[in-house]
This record gives C-alpha cells, structure tokens and sequence, in this order.
C-alpha cells in the first residue's frame, strides 16, 4: 500500500472515533435541556474541564504555526510558551468570580455577561457579534489547518474543500447533536492523542535529523547567534514587538467568549484546580518547537509555500517517513484543529442566539432557543466553511488578527467585577475606538509606532476613553453592579 | 489568611515572573549560550521560570482560605 492510503485510512480511522465519542458523549443527557446544551448544567469535572481548556489553546496553530515560527524566526517563537502558561493565571482569582455571577443571573455568555452589569442592550448586542466575528476568523485557521493536513498527508489526493468538509464537518455534527459536554469529551480523547503525538514524533524528528538536541542548537548558536536571541543583529523580531505581542496575548486569552461560558459550567474550586494544573499543556509545546528549530538548515525555505507546512513537509519529504507516521502525525493536527474548533463553534453559537437574538425577540421559550440554537450550530458552522474556502491568508495573521478585536473587552470585564464607575457608555466609546484602532493598525497601515503590537495600541486608547466617558457619565448605583463586585 | 491578602500575594507570586520573561528584563537571559540539557541558556530559562512559577502557585492553592468551604469537588 502506498504511504498516502495508509495516512488516509488511519485519518480516517481518527475521524469516525472522534464522531462516535463525540455523540456518545452528549447521549442520556436530557437532550432538551437548555442549560445541559449551554453550560452541560454548570457540572463539568476537573478531567474534562482540564481538556476543554487544553484543546482551545492547543490549535492548529499550535501544532502547525508553532513549528513554523521556529522554523522561520527562532526565538520569538518562545512567545507561544509564555503567553500559553501565563495567560491562564488571572483565571484563579476572576475564573471563581464570573462562575458565580453566571450561576446568580443564569449567564451562558460573555453576551449576557456585559448587558446585565451595564444594563445596555445595545453593548450585549455589540459585543454578541465581535464575538460572532472574531470566532469565525478563528475557526477559519483551524479549517485550513484540518485541509493542509488531509493535503499534505494524502499527497494532494484529498482536495481542500473536502479536508476541511470531512472534519469540520464532524465537529458540527457532535455539537449542534451534545452541546458543552460532547465537546469536552471530545476534547478529553483529542487532547490525548496530540499531546503523545507531538510528543513521540517531536523528539524522534530531533534525533534523527541531528545527533542530540544539544549539537542541534549548538550548531544553530555558532552559525546564527541572533536566531536564538530577540532584537540583536540577525533576530527576525525585535524586544518592542515581542514583548507586547505576548501582553495582548496574555490579555487577550482569557477575554475568549468561550472561557466565559466554561466558568458559567464549572464550580469555582474546579477552576482554580484548572489553573493549576495547566502548565502541563504548555510544557507540551516544547516538542513542537524542537521540531522547527530540527528543521532549521535542513529544508529549503524556497521549497514550502509557507513556514506553517514544515512540519508535514519534513514527514512527507524531507525524511521519507512510513505511511502510518503520515497517519499519526494528520490525526494529531486534526485532533488539535478539531478540538480547538468545537468549543469555538459551541460558543459563537451561543453569543448569536443567546447574546444578540434572544435580546432582540424576547419572549422566546427555552424549547426555542434551543431548536434555534442547534439550527445555528450549522449556520455558523456553514459560514466558517464558506469564508475558509473562498477566503484564505495566512495561519497566524488570521489568529493573531482575532485576538486584537477580543483583547477589546478586557477593559470592560475587569471594571464589572472590579470598578464600581465604569457605564455602558463608558465601555462602549473605549471598545468602539480600541476595536477600530486595533483594524487600522493591524490591517490598513504598514506600521505601528515603535513595533508596538495593533492591540496594545488599541488597549491604550480603550482604557483611556472608557475611564475619562465613565467618569462623565455617572449612573446610580444598581443591584447588580454590587453583585458583580462582590461575588 | 484573609481573602484580600490572598489575593494580593497571589497577584505577586504570578506578576514578577511574568516580568521576567519580557522585556527590558529578559535581557538578562536574552542569549544562545550556554547550552544547558540540550537547550539554548533562554529557553531553558523560560522553562525554568515557567515550572517556578506553578510550584509558586500550587504551594499557594494550600493556603486559599476560599477552598475549605466550596462546594463542588469534581
């Protein structure tokens, strides 16, 4: 049998486990219950939570863009490390507190979450569909990682559109059919699977293309110095830009609509148990990077259209690998694509239906929102695939353009549960002028002062005008208000 | 332990080794060598840091003077 067939038939293999305990999953469950398709009945364990939270974080990017960095930059590749290990922290002590007001006020949404405290409608409305937007561009990094892989995988025989169709297309099956829980147990199988591949296959890459990881980054040291280090001669990034694309990143992680609606189905102890036991996952990144820096000085740059298929290529080509490797390594990045997927789609799906429709029609039965809300699985599901199609730039760019819009809600989520003073006019004018700022910078001009990343830039002018219109506009004090500060 | 004080003290354990691990003050490990367990000296000192800071933080969780009483273990 050719590599390719044994690379698809294992693929596939993955695929069709991935959809049975994804539908398992979500079976016995009362199927026609709101909050069980929402927040899983706000019941989730330590187990599944842990893996909820790894495979967001563990995407397509991860397993193809991390590599590529390495490969391409060097260190600003240790970025990635830092934000995944850091960014989860701040959770420990508002992760508990957004759980309980989510319980109170019978939260599913980040939607939800801002129209109650600023009592504005027109905010949860606003702050619904940048969710809606930034989820899309997300999701669409993960559909073209899942058709780059059947791709390169399969030697080209597998099609883009039709990589893309076979696993997403599972994802929305398991989530429009389970909800939060079909996802998480997914999550839990996907997340195994990636962090043994990465694993195996990361350090076998190492060996084989090198003695030792220590003459590999020996060599790299004598060769190109700057490679390895940041802002000195021969670095591909500089301190100014390093340093803030890991603060919007860190900034950023934790403003994810979805983050919102796991606090809402966990306790607060399982949490803070969470957050405990997170680094794990970015200690799983390691390999990923070795593999880049492996393939550093081994493959031609000129050879791949991008540094994101170093990884595959060096599988497929460089080292003539067997098929079943082919197999293994396509299964994991889909596992990391598929599962960062899932949860992204649960949860773009909720912030349209929950966040934006149920406040726009209002007298909707649970039993209606629910229908709408499976119904809307596919429709999201649907307009990612078709962006992801006819769409298409680059892995990181799409992802790091995402999380510029999302870090805009960090001002207002930090004033409800910490700052009495903050209004809804006050967020809105900062979210508004950040989220455009952010645009301009990152997509329109070639530039931003000093290297500053997009999103700090808007951040800056966002915390700034939120304080100075707050201040302005004073409201009186509510109930709520008071029960965000003090749960 | 009292909650604010927690807090405060939670907030410190995890910010300064952040700000280690950006600049200006990753300058002090901003370098390829030495070479220590394979790794290029900045790498491994970003792993360093980062295995710190969760100890910081697991040893913290034992005196949380919130998790006696919550309710939801699992």
């Amino acid at each position: 049998m050719e590599h390719w067939q044994i690379a698809l038939i294992i693929m596939i293999g993955y695929l069709i486990i991935a959809l049975v305990v994804g539908v398992w999953a979500g079976k016995g469950r009362d199927s026609g219950s709101l909050d069980e398709f929402a927040v899983a009945g706000g019941k989730l364990g330590l187990i599944v939570m842990w893996f909820l939270m790894g495979g967001a974080v563990f995407s397509a990017f991860s397993f193809l863009g991390a590599p590529g960095w390495a490969y391409e930059k060097g260190a600003p590749a240790y970025y990635i490390i830092i934000y995944t290990a850091f960014a989860i922290l701040p959770w420990y002590i508002i992760g508990p507190k957004i759980s309980r007001i989510g319980k109170k006020f019978n939260l599913y949404t980040l939607s939800s979450f801002f129209r109650i405290r600023y009592k504005s409608k027109t905010l949860g409305i606003i702050v619904g569909l940048l969710a809606l937007l930034a989820s899309i561009q997300y999701l669409a990094t993960q559909l073209t990682g899942m058709a780059h892989i059947f791709n390169i995988m399969t030697e080209g025989r597998i099609p883009f559109w039709l990589g893309a169709l076979l696993a997403y297309g599972i994802v929305v099956i398991y989530v429009a059919t389970g909800g939060l829980r079909a996802a998480a147990w997914s999550d839990v199988f996907q997340g195994l699977l990636m962090i043994i591949i990465s694993w195996v296959v990361g350090i076998a890459i190492v060996n084989q293309l090198h003695d030792s990881m220590g003459v590999m980054f020996t060599n790299i040291a004598t060769e190109n110095p700057g490679f390895l280090q940041i802002g000195k001669e021969g670095s591909a990034m500089g301190t100014i830009p390093f340093t803030t694309t890991i603060l919007v990143s860190v900034i950023g992680f934790l403003m994810w609509p979805h983050l919102f609606t796991k606090s809402y189905a966990s306790s607060p102890k399982v949490i803070k148990k969470t957050v405990l036991v997170y680094p794990i996952f970015a200690l799983f990144l390691v390999p990923l990077l070795l593999v880049g820096f492996a393939a550093k000085g081994i493959v031609d740059a000129n050879l791949i259209e991008s540094a994101d298929q170093v990884l595959p290529f060096l599988i497929t080509t460089v080292m003539n690998l067997p098929g079943w490797v082919y197999g293994l390594v396509g299964a994991g990045a889909l596992a990391a694509a598929m599962s960062s997927a899932d949860a992204i789609t649960h949860n773009a799906t909720l912030e349209t239906t929950d966040g934006v429709i149920r406040t726009i029609f209002k007298d909707l039965s649970d039993k209606t929102v629910l229908k709408i809300m499976r119904i809307g699985v596919f429709g999201i599901g649907g307009l990612a695939y078709i962006i992801t199609i006819f769409g298409g730039q680059g892995l990181i760019v799409l992802l790091l353009g995402a999380y510029g819009a999302i870090v805009q809600f960090a001002p207002g989520v930090y004033s409800a549960l910490y700052w009495r003073g903050a209004t809804a006019k006050g967020v809105i004018s900062g979210l508004v002028v950040g989220a455009i700022l952010n645009f301009y910078f990152q997509l329109v001009a070639d530039t931003t002062p000093l290297g500053i990343h997009a999103g700090i830039i808007g951040l800056i002018a966002n915390v700034v005008i939120m304080i100075v219109v707050s201040l302005l506009t004073k409201s009186d004090r509510s109930e709520e208000e008071d029960t965000y500060i003090r749960s | 332990m009292s909650k604010k004080k927690f807090t405060t003290i939670y907030i410190l354990v995890v910010t300064i080794p952040f700000l280690l691990l950006i600049f200006p003050l990753f300058e002090i490990a901003n370098r390829a060598t030495p070479i220590i367990m394979g790794l290029p000296f900045s790498f491994f000192y970003i792993i360093l840091v980062i295995l710190i800071t969760f100890s910081g933080v697991l040893i913290l969780y034992k005196f949380d003077p919130d998790h006696q009483f919550e309710e939801g273990d699992e």
